[in-house]
């Protein structure tokens, strides 16, 4: 590999990382500088160092939209990755009308977060939804999503999941597609049960899609915003926030730039530790055919 | 009809349970908002009703009468999704094909780079954006929601039009270079018919994205640029007393287009996420 890069190259290659540099990664810095900083909209700033850190981390509502982030994430991301491999196993097993069966599993990937918010809660409005109506009849208690907060994450947690199940299911689907059909023969041969070869042939086979999945499904629902700002609102009370809504209440109802910029750069910082291993190792992939 | 044995029975059984259970799982909230946006007011919650009901077009008559609005955003909506899928198909194709072809540290470090700025929260950068939008008059233009929506797809893109891209053979743009072709004119000639299916998945993902986004329409969007998302989140926030019935119109209305789009392109899509995932 040469240590120059051809022009022409630096040429094709700058429309996107202009792009990705001038309105990612410079604003993201900014953000740093900013959460030094004290400031609203409109107004200059004057440095504090890391007082807007301190403001935030003593701030018991961050410490609810943390615990609520923590919580729907892993039990979207959880929940998702197990409904996901056992989809793309059924699947791989064979299935009547493979590609009309495909077609419906991937048409929540085209609704958006608006529609699916007003599908959700059409089924779960209270006492009248079609959900709501079949809890009663199983004698079930009612989800009562908007007066209590652990059933309002619920809820988000469930469209959640609803809404990016299309997602680690195509990627498990792919993956339990590209192992090679003569294992499975050669172990049946050798008298495997189904469960020894599921353990001993399927799930390591499955595993680097499985921890890729995982990994995009961390970051991206560490992010989620519009489920839980349609659905709830963060109330009552702030009780179902989460960080996004955290920041933008901060940022854009309470004016308060500095804080919201500390949230900020803690997301980012987090979503980076989230990646690390994952960064990491692409790194010396990377790197290493250099 | 040949004899079953008693487990294969079973088997089958467990599989049309399984069938059952999926298309319920991913129609039923999608068919009931359909369904329902063609019932009149007192049938939309009524037990009887559910599946017996005289249909009705009255929700999407009281939609185009007094959510005008409603259809202004489709309308940017389809202007913004469009602006933002040729920016981004555009410059994700250019990229992907440096990335293919050539190789040398520092293209090495900036595709490490691309991946590396996938982990930055879009809601992040809505903080030192806002004001300059509003400095720049920016605020509330469909030139802000392309540029933003193709930005967070770029680097989606390259990577995928890296891999399909990968897979045409070099020896034609060698022969191609023979002939005295350009960079541009190689691209243009030999690479684009050949990467169409790459363009196409990432097409994919840009559209959908950009037809159904929220975040990004709901901060820099209030009336001249707004859209559809951000008008049906409107109406669910009108009200207490939600019109459930034009709600759904404007849900089915919304999202019909995107998801005969994405069946229709069912293909491309699962082509475009199995790259992207694995590659990035």
């Amino acid at each position: 590999m040469s240590a120059r890069t051809p022009l022409s190259a630096i040429a094709l290659v700058s429309p996107v990382q202009l792009m990705i540099g001038g309105i990612i990664f410079l604003p993201a810095i900014y953000v740093f500088w900013l959460s030094l900083n004290q400031s609203s909209f409109g107004q200059a700033a004057s440095f504090v160092g890391f007082a807007n850190y301190a403001k935030v981390l003593g701030d018991a509502y961050f410490w609810k939209a943390l615990l609520n982030t923590v919580i729907v994430v892993a039990v979207v991301v959880h929940v998702e990755l197990l409904l996901g491999l056992g989809m793309a196993l059924f699947f791989a097993s064979g299935v009547p009308f493979r590609p009309l069966l495909l077609a419906i599993v991937l048409a929540p990937y085209a609704v958006s977060e608006v529609s699916a918010v007003v599908m959700w809660r059409f089924l779960f409005e209270p006492d009248v939804g079609m959900m709501s109506r079949l809890l009663m009849t199983l004698g079930l208690p009612p989800i009562e999503w908007a007066v209590n907060p652990s059933h309002g994450l619920a809820m988000v947690s469930l469209l959640s999941i609803w809404l990016h199940l299309p997602f680690s299911f195509i990627i498990l689907y792919a993956a339990r597609l590209s192992i090679p059909s003569d294992l499975y023969e050669a172990a049946a041969i050798d008298g495997a049960s189904p469960w020894t070869s599921f353990r001993r042939i399927t799930l390591p086979l499955l595993m680097p899609a499985l921890l890729i999945a995982a990994l995009f499904r961390y970051i991206f629902a560490f992010r989620l915003f519009s489920e839980v700002w349609l659905m709830t609102g963060g109330g009552p009370a702030r009780s179902t926030e989460v960080m996004a809504v955290y920041l933008y209440l901060e940022a854009f109802r309470y004016n308060a730039f500095g804080p919201a910029a500390a949230t900020g750069w803690l997301l980012v910082l987090a979503s980076l530790l989230l990646a690390l291993f994952y960064l990491r190792r692409l790194y010396r992939e990377m790197f290493a055919r250099a | 009809m040949p004899k079953l044995s008693l487990p294969k029975l079973l088997r089958h059984l467990l599989k049309l349970v399984g069938v059952l259970a999926i298309v319920a799982w991913s129609l039923v909230p999608i068919g009931l908002i359909a369904m329902s946006s063609f019932k009149a007011d007192r049938d939309i919650f009524s037990t009887s009703g559910t599946f017996s009901f005289a249909p009705t077009l009255a929700n999407y008559e009281a939609l185009w009468s007094r959510w005008g609005d409603f259809f202004f955003g489709l309308w940017n909506s389809f202007l913004v999704t469009v602006g933002a899928t040729v920016l981004a198909v555009g410059v994700s194709l250019l990229a992907g094909f440096a990335y293919s072809r050539f190789a040398s540290r520092g293209l090495q470090a900036s595709a490490f780079f691309l991946i590396f700025i996938r982990l930055i929260p879009p809601i992040v950068i809505t903080l030192p954006l806002f004001p300059v939008v509003n400095w720049l008059g920016l605020n509330d233009t469909h030139f802000v929601l392309i540029v933003l929506y193709a930005t967070f797809f770029v680097s989606l893109g390259t990577v995928v039009m890296r891999t399909f891209i990968d897979q045409i053979p070099r020896e034609l743009d060698e022969a191609a270079m023979m002939d005295g072709a350009s960079q541009v004119q190689i691209i243009m000639r030999v690479i684009l018919p050949m990467a169409a299916q790459g363009m196409l998945a990432v097409s994919v993902f840009v559209i959908v994205y950009a037809w159904n986004e929220f975040l990004f329409a709901f901060i820099f969007t209030t009336t001249k640029a707004k859209t559809a998302p951000l008008v049906i989140s409107e109406m669910i926030g009108a009200v207490e007393g939600v019109e459930w019935g034009v709600l759904f119109a404007a849900s089915t209305v919304q999202l019909v287009p995107v998801l005969a789009f994405v069946i229709l392109m069912q293909k491309h899509l699962v082509a475009g996420l199995t790259a992207g995932a694995v590659k990035g």
